[in-house]
C-alpha cells in the first residue's frame, strides 16, 4: 500500500503457522492446496488457474450457495511480485468466466471507481516455522479497469451519501 | 469485536450484494423509495423475480419494505449499507477465516509430510 492510503483501505493481517515456508508458499501458488482453504464457508472453487509469475494471470471461480441457488463468482488479477517462499503480489479484480474484468457500470454502478484490489503476502522462516503477512489493499481510483464488488459498495455508499436521504 | 453473528449477517449482506443485479436495485433506491413494478421496470425480468431480489435485500437489511397498502414501496436502508461499507473490514473475517481453515489444512498435511520428503 502507498503512503497516501488511508489505513482503513486496506486489511493487514499476520499469522504464524506450524510449517515450512515452501508449503505456506504453496497454499497460495499450488491450485489444488489454494481450493483446499480459500473460498469462504459454503464455497467451493471449482476454477483456479494459476500462471504464477511477473505479468501471469491468474483466474480464480468462487462458488456460493445462496437462498436462489448456486452463484458464482468469478475474479481475475495478475501476479506482480513472485520472489518464491518470501514474497507474493497479485490483483484482484471481479470479472467473467472469461477473465474479462467487469466496469463499474457492469456492477451498477457510475463510472470512474477503484475498482482493483491487490494481494501482498510475506512469508518469512522462523526456525522451521513460518510467520506470514497477509495485505489487502485498494489500488488508488486513477487505476483503470477492473471492478472488486466490495469496493464497488463503497461506492454505493458514498454515491448514497451524495444523493442525501430522499 | 466480530462475534458469529456479526459474520453470519455480513455473510447474508455479501451475498446479497454478489449480484449486480441486486446492486442496481440498490442503486436506484438511493434516488428515492420505489415499488416492485418500478424496480422491475429497467430489467427485463418478471415480477415474481424481481420480487425474489428484493427479499433478498430485505433479509440482509439493505431495503426495507413500507407496510402501507398494498404497494409496499422499497426503500434503502443506507444505515446497513454504511455498516458494511469499510470495504477492507468487510474482509477481515473473511480472511481470518481463510487463515483458519489454512491452518488446518496445513495440520492435516503435516504427518504425510513428516514422513514423506520436504521436497515439493
Amino acid at each position: 500500500m502507498t503512503d497516501n492510503q488511508r489505513p482503513e483501505d486496506a486489511v493487514v493481517i499476520a499469522r504464524s503457522f506450524d510449517a515450512p515456508v515452501h508449503l505456506v508458499w504453496q497454499m497460495w501458488t499450488d491450485p489444488e492446496h489454494f481450493k483446499a482453504w480459500y473460498g469462504p464457508d459454503g464455497a467451493t472453487l471449482p476454477v483456479a488457474k494459476m500462471d504464477v509469475r511477473v505479468g501471469g494471470t491468474r483466474l480464480v471461480c468462487m462458488e456460493i450457495q445462496s437462498p436462489s441457488g448456486p452463484m458464482q463468482m468469478w475474479f481475475t488479477g495478475e501476479y506482480r511480485e513472485v520472489e518464491e517462499n518470501e514474497r507474493l503480489v497479485y490483483t484482484e479484480s471481479m470479472s467473467d468466466e472469461n477473465g474479462n474484468v467487469l466496469s463499474p457500470s457492469d456492477m451498477g454502478m457510475p463510472e470512474g471507481h477503484p475498482t482493483t484490489t491487490e494481494v501482498r503476502v510475506e512469508l518469512q522462516d522462523i526456525d522451521g516455522r513460518t510467520r506470514m503477512v497477509m495485505t489487502h489493499a485498494g489500488i488508488s481510483a486513477d487505476s483503470p479497469g477492473a471492478a472488486g464488488w466490495a469496493m464497488a459498495l463503497d461506492k454505493l455508499t458514498a454515491y448514497v451519501r451524495t444523493q442525501g436521504a430522499r | 469485536m466480530t462475534t458469529a453473528i456479526d459474520n453470519d449477517r455480513l455473510s447474508e449482506t455479501f451475498a446479497a450484494l454478489a449480484s449486480s443485479t441486486r446492486r442496481a436495485i440498490l442503486a436506484q433506491l438511493a434516488e428515492g423509495a420505489a415499488t416492485v413494478n418500478e424496480l422491475a421496470e429497467p430489467f427485463e425480468m418478471t415480477l415474481p423475480t424481481i420480487s425474489k431480489h428484493i427479499k433478498v435485500l430485505e433479509r440482509a437489511g439493505l431495503v426495507t419494505r413500507g407496510q402501507r397498502a398494498q404497494y409496499r414501496p422499497c426503500a434503502l436502508d443506507a444505515a446497513r449499507l454504511e455498516e458494511v461499507s469499510t470495504w477492507a473490514e468487510q474482509y477481515r473475517p473473511v480472511w481470518e477465516a481463510r487463515f483458519d481453515r489454512m491452518d488446518d489444512y496445513l495440520k492435516q498435511l503435516d504427518p504425510q509430510r513428516k514422513t514423506g520428503e520436504e521436497d515439493d
